[in-house]
């Protein structure tokens, strides 16, 4: 049942993930003029419904395991893609841009596909984590994460429109993306709102420690320095942001880096790298 | 059977001269709806007037051939304007039914406008259009072709893209402003020099919420009568350019022989802006403006060839829209003159149907009334009269709306011989 569910929600982002790609790929394109906006709208819902139902399979697999569910690579991703399409909804809800959806959608079906591969293992959870602890710890990281990848589709949408303004050769037709101002700003905003959680879920991951002695801490541990690293480039191209005005093409460049990093953090270290953070 | 017919004269077929000749005033359209009122040949009609056309749509009674409608039409004209029939002849055109449908579908569209996807149109076509309505010069039939017409107007800008893309310079620069700014308000521009395209471009900047204005000239006096216009702020400037730091928008067309902005100065002046994006437009020739200033992060610079190159590819695209668009309008007027006929076929039908069964219903009463019947045997009766008056009707009706559908020229002259062979007296008012 929850095997299924979960298998539904896979195809229904795989879906979304099509219909977003493809509203921006067939652009404003007069033939795509009639079926654009149903796409679009399929999209949508799809996007929707897709997290509808991701939100019970989470519900479910939580009562299943008897607690928050984030020891194995498969809770970990599905609730990535959780994150994510959080973070896109309360977006489009403040400022009706779905087109960011072409963007920030594929990478949540990724994640719940890698999650889908995995999902029958479990991973058994240690006593001294079970707490709530864990669940506002890693919620916080994951939509900073999210809030990053919001970011990096406000980047790319950014660049394609500048080098599109750039060409000049290019028609004003397809008026799908933002305006550069738009792209950018909303962008930063992102990082900052991705940097304010980042720096919350790292001081109550912090503060965790003190409270579990059993397991063994060291602050040498690859995915902190990762974190603070990807802390670093947010924080510093917000600070170049404020001090210099760095925006438009390096803020988007950064944004672009800044991804890499979260990448890094999320997963680079897991598969590379020792640490005490890793999934199963 | 009535005749939609119109005739016109526009920008395509006649010089400005005639057409002026020909543009109704206001005291000519009541004259010319009161002389509509009393004619009997002329049933209903609307006049569009603008300054690239000038046509008349209407509904002639009695006239059954296009040549003799073309005759009704044109003394109609030549009255109005006292205008000799030849140059009448010769500088307008005569559209005839289905011709006629499709020509006013085409002008709403604006697939006959100079510039095709114009949004002007539909609005003077309303306006003619409630007016001949006031008037009273209007019926069923150009009330309806009217209201499908404002319709198909709607219908090809939503589904086709005919109307979007800038196809003017200055219309072309507010565009990319816009992909550039969030929003225009509370930006300003700054002009330097003066001249038509800059003023034209800043006008339609500042109707889309443009706040500011900076007008610099070399001489004073001439940035303060150029300042006046949109209330902006005149200053003379000899090599200072610090007023650019305010200057989202710059639009230079002096006639400078170098360059004035030079890359630079602009960087100082772009760090002193704090990176503020600047859209900088150059419709001077030679140029203003260095270009490598386009090299700068925060600068987009559009000189006037980039802007042209912007509006020939507008055009084009439109001119592919306008084929898409041509086919929904012939798909469209074919459609609503097959309903048309079949709307003044009907009145006949039922006409002739109203009269056999009416004269049925007489004989029958009066059949019954020498006779003394069981309420069976008068039923059977009753129900039989009614089948022979079915039967009778059943192939000329069949044949008459088959000729319809077939969209055969020859069922107005059917619809003429049973009016006349059954002396049938036909409403064409009556509403469905």
């Amino acid at each position: 049942m929850i095997n299924f569910l979960f298998l539904l929600t896979l195809l229904i982002y795989l879906a979304a993930g099509i219909f977003q790609t493809l509203s921006l790929a067939i652009g404003a394109r007069t033939e795509a003029l009639m079926i654009r906006p149903t796409i679009e709208q399929i999209a949508f819902w799809c996007t929707l419904i897709g997290f509808a139902f991701l939100t019970v399979f989470i519900a479910l697999w939580w009562l299943q395991q008897g607690h928050f569910p984030m020891t194995h690579w498969t809770d970990s991703t599905a609730f990535f893609a959780w994150a994510i399409t959080l973070i896109y909804l309360i977006i489009v809800r403040l400022t009706h841009l779905r087109t960011l959806g072409s963007f920030v959608m594929p990478v949540a079906f990724i994640a719940i596909l890698i999650s889908y591969s995995f999902a029958t293992h479990t991973a058994a959870l240690p006593e001294p984590l079970q707490n709530y602890w864990l669940l506002a710890h890693t919620t916080l990281i994951f939509l900073a994460y999210a809030a990053f990848i919001a970011a990096f589709g406000f980047g790319l949408m950014y660049l394609i429109a500048e080098r599109k303004i750039r060409r000049k050769t290019d028609t004003l037709f397809d008026n799908l993306l933002p305006s550069l101002d738009t792209s950018d700003v909303l962008g930063y905003r992102c990082a900052i709102l991705g940097v304010i959680l980042l720096t919350m879920g790292v001081i109550v991951g912090s503060l965790w420690t003190q409270y579990i002695r059993d397991v063994p801490w060291r602050w040498l541990d690859a995915k902190v320095i990762s974190t603070l690293v990807t802390w670093f480039i947010y924080v510093g191209q917000i600070g170049i942001r404020q001090l210099w005005g760095w925006h438009g093409r390096r803020a988007a460049y950064a944004t672009l880096i800044g991804f890499v990093a979260v990448l890094c953090t999320y997963v680079g270290v897991d598969l590379f790298l020792d640490s005490m953070h890793t999934y199963r | 059977m009535n005749q939609l017919v119109s005739i016109g004269t526009s920008h395509h077929v006649a010089p400005i001269e005639f057409r002026e000749r020909l543009a109704f005033s206001e005291e000519q359209l009541i004259e010319s709806h009161q002389y509509v009122r009393e004619s009997d040949q002329i049933q209903e009609s609307v006049i569009l007037s603008t300054c690239n056309r000038v046509e008349v749509y209407a509904v002639l009674n009695s006239v059954r051939t296009p040549e003799a409608a073309a005759k009704v039409l044109a003394e109609f004209l030549s009255r109005c304007h006292q205008i000799d029939t030849e140059s009448l002849k010769k500088w307008t055109y005569l559209h005839h039914n289905l011709e006629t449908i499709q020509h006013l579908f085409r002008v709403i569209s604006s697939l006959d406008s100079m510039v095709v996807g114009e949004s002007q149109i539909l609005g003077q076509v309303k306006d003619a259009y409630d007016t001949s309505r006031a008037a009273g010069s209007t019926g069923t039939i150009l009330n309806r072709l009217f209201t499908k017409a404002f319709n198909v107007g709607k219908r090809i800008r939503s589904e086709t893209t005919i109307t979007t893309g800038a196809v003017s310079i200055s219309y072309a620069a507010v565009e990319l402003a816009k992909k550039i700014f969030n929003t225009l308000e509370g930006k300003t521009v700054a002009i330097i020099g003066a001249g038509e395209m800059s003023e034209l471009t800043a006008k339609h900047l500042v109707a889309n919420g443009v706040s500011n204005v900076i007008v610099a000239n070399r001489t004073y006096q001439r940035a303060v009568k150029v300042a006046e216009k949109f209330k902006g702020t005149p200053l003379a400037y000899d090599s200072d350019l610090n007023f650019l730091i305010d200057a989202d928008i710059v639009i230079s067309s002096t006639n400078a022989p170098d360059y004035l902005i030079k890359r630079q100065p602009l960087v100082n002046i772009m760090r002193k802006r704090k990176h503020r994006y600047m859209f900088l437009i150059d419709i001077a020739v030679p140029r203003d403006i260095e270009p490598d200033v386009s090299k700068l992060d925060s600068a987009f610079l559009y000189n006037i060839d980039d802007l042209e190159a912007v509006v020939v590819s507008n055009l084009k695209d439109r001119q592919q829209e306008a084929i898409h668009a041509e086919q929904i309008v012939s798909e469209e007027a074919k459609r609503f003159y097959d309903q048309l006929q079949v709307f003044q076929v009907n009145p006949t039908i039922k006409a002739l149907h109203q009269q056999f069964r009416q004269i049925a219903d007489t004989e029958l009463q009066a059949c019954l009334y020498k006779t003394t019947l069981s309420d069976a045997q008068e039923e059977a009766i009753a129900s039989m009269t009614q089948a022979i008056v079915k039967k009778l009707l059943h192939h000329p009706m069949k044949n008459l709306r088959g000729a319809v559908n077939d969209g055969d020229a020859d069922h107005g002259q059917y619809v003429q011989a049973l009016q006349e062979l059954f002396v049938l007296d036909v409403n064409d008012e009556t509403p469905e």
